[in-house]
């Protein structure tokens, strides 16, 4: 053995009282924990909506407008909703002042019987001529134009690859594209096709037996996604649709955003309000246990400052615990936390009922790394004072006091 | 033979409510390099401050002490901390080992504030051997008597081969056998490194054994013998 390091010293004195030194660690972990869940879910809400919207493709969703509800729900939630409105309204909303692409969709909820392998699942019908919102997101690009029988699936929907098969009202339809993942199970829990396909759909499945026919209307849509002219805003071009198109509602993607935003803000406040009065708990709990330790130990810090000890040997002693005890709790909270996101991940995206994409590995690095900043700061901030104390302490006074 | 210690008019006073008490009263002594002397007086006589004060432990309200030529409360607190690191060590009454360090760890640790580069482990081993306690090196203060304890404070307090010992009561609670075993040695370190030895000690028989005794009573000193 060489000479003994004060890290060494740190270690062993933490070892010296195994629960106090276990209750800042769990103080540390729960603030670090709840901090890390809560800005993951943020994040990951964040960034859903910036790429849901993204991939949504359009500044603007044109839906009937007593449908307004049914078709945010759709979108946030992914819950299948089936509205239609006449397809003249995508002609008078192309014509509209500041409208660039206009194209339309219309929604068919498959039959939760044997004729069809994903029940109640939103397919999807668009325009292959106008589109620009479904074939740009393909994960692998397909360069020729969809058949009739070939079908494009959302992220979400893990049974079928590309080259599957998949079967609705009785007719199969090959898989060739798989659209990237958005968070927004509007998207990823779909199933895309030109509306020809779908119209042939549900016409065939009236002829055959056993089949439960597809009620698709004729000369509907659903919905009109539009893009906006650049130097236009798109808040003008939805006024303008809405005062141009009789019996429509122009909801704006942006505004959509603001909203969910507001929705998990109200949401997320609260847990944020608890967090912080975790946080200053903690902060109290670590600042009146190193209070307690320098106490404590007055006789040895004046024996370590009799052996030569200077004073910021002593500083550096008290702190060199508490940022051990800190990045401990730290590491623990996250690790506690990332369990707890990952256990509960369904219920997580069940409560919120808005979209939900995990973080990439950079923005959870970017998260561990600010969790690791606060729970240091919790636990240095928090020593810091008792560590001045002890540091500033005249080596005869401490040693007596501690008689 | 130099002096390694000059104090000089020496007063430090403590406040206890309205009354102040002076601890230590003008006193004045010089301590030549390899000497040994020793302390005599009662409780509360003022031997522990006066200790206490030449060892840099406590700011005297006047005078000077000045260690081999340095007057040690005009220089920093840093280069103060050096010097007890480098020239003083103290043993204690009390048990003073850190209880989560074993023997070894608290007989090395005041290399940890030390700025020699050297490796201490066969220093340190060799004193233990002296002292009679190498068979505990992985021993924690708990598992030791308050014998063993006092000889690892005591092999702690050579480590960095200080050229002072400032002993308070170094065999205070120890049985007579411990208690001439610990004198032997440092009568050996006296002789054989020329360490200076100031000992505090209320017990005369033990002070007969140093070269020189003074006497403190009410924070006064004067020489007995030597």
């Amino acid at each position: 053995m060489a000479r003994i390091s004060l890290f060494h010293i740190a270690r062993k004195n933490l070892r010296r009282k195994l629960f106090r030194s276990t209750a800042i660690v769990a103080s540390v972990m729960v603030v670090a924990g709840t901090l890390f869940a809560v800005t993951t879910v943020i994040e990951s809400v964040e960034r859903s909506l910036k790429r849901g919207t993204a991939r949504l493709g359009a500044d603007i969703m044109v839906v009937p407008a007593e449908a307004e509800a049914k078709a945010k729900t759709a979108l946030l939630a992914g819950e299948p909703s089936i509205f239609y409105m006449d397809r003249e309204v995508e002609e008078k909303v192309r014509r509209v002042r500041g409208v660039k692409r206009a194209s339309s969709q219309v929604f068919l909820q498959s039959a939760s019987y044997q004729c069809c392998d994903l029940a109640n699942m939103l397919l999807i019908g668009f325009d292959p001529e106008t589109d620009f919102t479904i074939m740009p997101w393909l994960s692998k690009e397909l360069t020729r134009p969809l058949g009739t029988e070939e079908v494009i699936i959302g992220r979400g929907i893990t049974a079928y690859t590309v080259g599957s098969k998949i079967r609705f009202y009785g007719k199969e339809f090959e898989v060739v594209g798989i659209l990237e993942e958005t968070g927004m199970d509007f998207i990823d829990n779909s199933v895309f096709m030109p509306y020809d396909a779908l119209k042939k759909l549900a016409e065939e499945s009236k002829k055959k037996k056993g089949v439960v026919p597809a009620n698709l209307p004729v000369n509907k849509i659903s919905t009109v996604l539009v893009q906006v002219d650049p130097e236009i805003s798109a808040r003008r071009v939805a006024i303008f649709i809405e005062h141009d198109v009789d019996g429509v509602k122009a909801i704006e993607a942006e505004q959509v955003i603001a909203s969910v935003r507001r929705q998990l803000f109200i949401l997320l406040r609260s847990i944020l309000s608890v967090s912080l009065i975790l946080w200053i708990m903690a902060l109290l709990l670590i600042g009146v246990v190193f209070s307690m330790i320098v106490n404590e130990r007055q006789r040895e810090i004046g024996l370590l400052r009799a052996m030569g000890a200077k004073r910021r040997n002593i500083f550096q002693l008290i702190m060199t615990e508490a940022t051990m005890l800190s990045l401990i709790g730290g590491i623990l909270g996250i690790i506690g936390g990332g369990a707890f996101l990952y256990i509960f991940r369904g219920h997580i995206r069940e409560a919120l009922n808005i979209p939900y994409l995990w973080p990439s590995v950079g923005e959870y690095l970017v998260l561990i790394v600010l969790c690791i900043t606060l729970s240091l700061i919790t636990g240095v901030g928090a020593a810091l004072y008792p560590a001045i104390r002890s540091m500033i302490m005249e080596p005869y006074n401490a040693i007596r006091r501690g008689e | 033979m130099d002096a390694i210690i000059e104090v000089k008019d020496l007063t430090k006073t403590y406040r206890v409510g309205s009354d102040v008490i002076k601890a230590v009263d003008n006193v004045s002594f010089t301590v030549q390099r390899g000497d040994f002397l020793s302390i005599l007086g009662h409780s509360g006589s003022g031997k522990t401050t006066l200790l206490s004060l030449i060892g840099g432990l406590t700011k005297p309200d006047s005078g000077t002490v000045i260690i081999d030529g340095t007057d040690i409360w005009a220089i920093s607190d840093d280069e103060l901390s050096e010097l007890r690191n480098r020239k003083i060590n103290f043993i204690y009454q009390f048990a003073s080992l850190v209880p989560t360090l074993n023997v070894i760890e608290n007989v090395l640790l005041p290399t940890a504030f030390s700025r020699e580069k050297t490796d201490p482990y066969e220093y340190a081993i060799e004193l233990l051997k002296m002292l009679k306690i190498d068979d505990k090196v992985n021993s924690y203060p708990a598992q030791l008597s308050g014998g063993q304890q006092r000889r690892v404070a005591i092999a702690r307090a050579f480590i960095n081969r200080p050229q002072i010992i400032l002993a308070d009561e170094p065999t205070g609670d120890l049985d007579e056998e411990t208690e001439a075993e610990v004198m032997e040695f440092f009568q050996k370190m006296n002789r054989e490194n020329q360490i200076t030895f100031i000992m505090v000690t209320h017990n005369s028989a033990l002070a007969k054994l140093t070269n020189r005794v003074y006497r403190m009573a009410r924070g006064r000193l004067q020489i007995e013998n030597g």
